[in-house]
């Protein structure tokens, strides 16, 4: 779950890194209890590139302020819409740096990874230094490490190990893949201070990060809303342009008949993975989701079941064939338990077929 | 022979109490894998299956001679047992569990390979020698015993594969599912490693998706150290940028992590590469008639 930049701020600032002094606006008619001008509004968007978009502009009084506020709020971003927007002093930048600790797969652990350039482009960055954390022990000494590597020297040397320190507790207290300032500024005090932020709290995380209960809903501004709806009851479905909707199980056979409909010369409406050991109620959701585009002519189900048990996908079959037996389904249910889920299919009057080729060449054929 | 695991192999189940501990250590037990017990703290002295449950992994293993752990305990607590068996010296470990938070699977991870201790998972169906020993969630009647090594990132398509090579009437040696997570034990490289040295495995099957760069790598390692044919695939080819499919790992990001580029990685290292599962099948018959 990406946060947004005032909240990762948050973070930040409640583990002594030090940040602007902000104001958060919900409406533009706030801009007129700012104190500091001139003053930056920065939108609250979930999606890079929101400078180049226009999400950020600078206002020298509250009558600017305000008319930049309207415009901000009326500005959607790669389609996501701000509910908020970041006001704070401008400040003075002496130097830019990019920092950042993320979990390296290569690796198996946690990098810190920084640039003694900050600013908009880092990944293409060629001025990129990086210090894995050993065994995922982190010590003083590495952020001090970091900060040579980057050509610091004296108290800066202090000072930004200083800010890894804190960066590190904000990345394993909340779960974290990625905590990120960039740019991280020395201004004109030569205090370090985290211009902006980015934090991403892992989502397997969230059943035990109750500070964060309640708000993944309002973080997944990039999904379509059948994706959306899927997530919220724990389907993952991804849409696409077709006319063949796909249920599987598990991400490899997900993607493998996909792979096979585009092969067989079909187009997938959609695909979504029912994940392991699903039950009969889950199976059904699954159906529901999948089957609600309209764009869906035939239904491709490719269960193998290893931790799911046939059955559950078999009742979860006939139920559905029972309250839409217009759908058209083409059905493939090998694995444990496969015998009696057959005995089911066959009382429901649901043909299935065993061999993978076979039943994607029928649903093709199926959806024309 | 075969690796990881054999006939003699002694199983413990961890989280053996729980539902999909039951199930699974049920479904074991019936494929003839040697489960000698269970572990569930604060239910010791219980008796699940017929085989006995212990408080903890080291009155297990003191009694029962276990050489192998399975986890099937809930994602927060499955760091915990992990460790607890790694601790104890149990050499072969499979964590089951899925959802497991990344930075627990480091800690994992490091500990692990601190003790020598190898891991398999998290988020993976198991490894299976067929006819001989199952740990974990395959459905063992899919695969028969034979001279092929398999070994995948995805587990229910490791089943696929597994079944189109029984239905073509070819077998297995072993099926290591290496997990789909970021952060894994046991990976490509040290499958490919095992079944390079295990003079049962004629041929090495490797199902690779995309995401990361896990399969460039064990690309560069065939080049350089295997000397037995290798068939591969890559599931994904057609996936969208930018869209996480179902697996933590398995997601494109940039131009990183893409079926062409693992699919170039594999052709660079001589390793042929499937387009669809069943001509996974088809290529290991053509090599066997050759080698025939």
């Amino acid at each position: 779950m990406r946060l947004r930049e005032y909240e990762a701020k948050q973070l930040f600032k409640e583990s002594g890194i030090s940040i602007p002094p902000g104001m958060v606006i919900k409406c533009a008619e706030e801009v007129f209890g700012i104190k500091n001008f001139p003053c930056t509004l920065k939108t609250q968007v979930l999606t890079g590139g929101r400078g180049k978009a226009g999400g950020i502009k600078f206002a020298d009084n509250a009558n600017d302020a305000y008319a930049k506020a309207q415009d901000i709020f009326k500005l959607k971003v790669k389609g996501d819409l701000p509910t908020a927007i970041l006001v704070e002093p401008k400040v003075t930048i002496k130097k830019e740096l990019y920092v950042s600790i993320l979990i390296d797969r290569a690796y198996r652990g946690p990098i810190i990874m920084a640039s003694a350039e900050g600013g908009v482009e880092i990944e293409s960055s060629n001025s990129i230094q990086i210090v894995p954390i050993p065994e995922g022990n982190y010590s003083s000494y590495l952020g001090r490490k970091m900060a040579t590597q980057l050509g610091l020297s004296g108290a800066d040397v202090l000072k930004f190990g200083d800010i890894v320190n804190k960066l590190w507790n904000v990345y394993t207290k909340f779960d974290c893949d990625l905590v990120e300032i960039n740019p991280l500024i020395v201004d004109g005090d030569n205090n370090y201070v985290a211009l902006d932020g980015k934090v991403t709290i892992n989502e397997d995380a969230l059943g035990r990060q109750p500070r964060f209960d309640g708000m993944l809903s309002e973080h997944l501004t990039d999904l379509g809303e059948r994706e959306f709806k899927g997530k919220m009851c724990g389907l993952n479905i991804v849409e696409l342009e077709g006319n063949i909707g796909i249920l599987c199980n598990g991400a490899g056979l997900t993607m493998a008949t996909m792979d096979l409909v585009f092969h067989h010369g079909g187009k997938p409406s959609n695909f979504l993975d029912v994940g392991g050991g699903a039950s009969k109620d889950h199976v059904a959701r699954a159906l529901d989701l999948v089957a609600s585009s309209e764009t869906v002519k035939v239904l491709l189900v490719n269960i193998l079941g290893g931790i799911t048990d046939c059955v559950e996908v078999a009742n979860a079959l006939k139920y559905y064939k029972d309250i839409r037996p217009e759908a058209k389904m083409v059905v493939r249910l090998v694995g444990n338990n496969e015998a009696a889920a057959a005995d089911v299919m066959k009382a429901a009057g649901i043909e299935t077929t065993n061999i993978l080729d076979d039943a994607v060449s029928k649903a093709v054929a199926i959806a024309g | 022979m075969s690796v990881l695991i054999n006939k003699d192999t002694k199983v413990i189940v961890q989280g053996i109490t729980g539902g999909m501990g039951k199930t699974h250590a049920a479904l074991m037990q019936k494929y003839g894998t040697k489960i000698v017990g269970g572990v569930t703290p604060g239910k010791g002295g219980q008796e699940i299956n017929g085989v006995p449950v212990f408080d903890s992994v080291t009155e297990a293993k003191q009694k029962t001679g276990a050489n192998c752990s399975v986890i099937f305990v809930p994602p927060y607590l499955a760091l915990d047992a992990a460790l607890e068996a790694i601790d104890a010296e149990i050499p072969l470990i499979s964590v089951i569990t899925e959802g497991m938070v990344p930075q627990d699977a480091v800690k994992l991870h490091a500990r692990a390979k601190a003790k020598g201790v190898l891991v398999n998972g998290p988020n993976c169906p198991g490894i299976i020698t067929p006819g001989e020993c199952l740990i974990g969630i395959h459905p063992g009647s899919i695969y028969m015993p034979g001279r092929i090594g398999l070994i995948s990132r995805s587990g229910t398509l490791t089943y696929e594969i597994g079944l189109g090579l029984k239905q073509a009437g070819i077998g297995i040696s072993t099926a290591v599912g290496i997990g789909g997570d970021p952060i894994i034990g046991i990976d490509q490289i040290k499958s490919l490693e095992l079944f390079e040295a295990d003079k049962d495995t004629d041929l090495i099957i490797l199902v690779g998706e995309i995401g990361g760069t896990a399969e460039e790598d064990a690309a560069e390692y065939i080049k350089a150290k295997i000397k037995k044919p290798v068939i591969g695939y890559i599931a994904g080819r057609t996936a969208p940028p930018g869209k996480r499919m179902g697996h933590a790992g398995a997601i494109i990001s940039g131009n990183k992590g893409t079926a062409e580029s693992k699919t170039k990685a594999f052709e660079a290292a001589g390793v042929q590469v499937a387009k669809t599962p069943s001509e996974i099948i088809e290529l290991v018959k053509k090599r066997i008639a050759v080698a025939a």
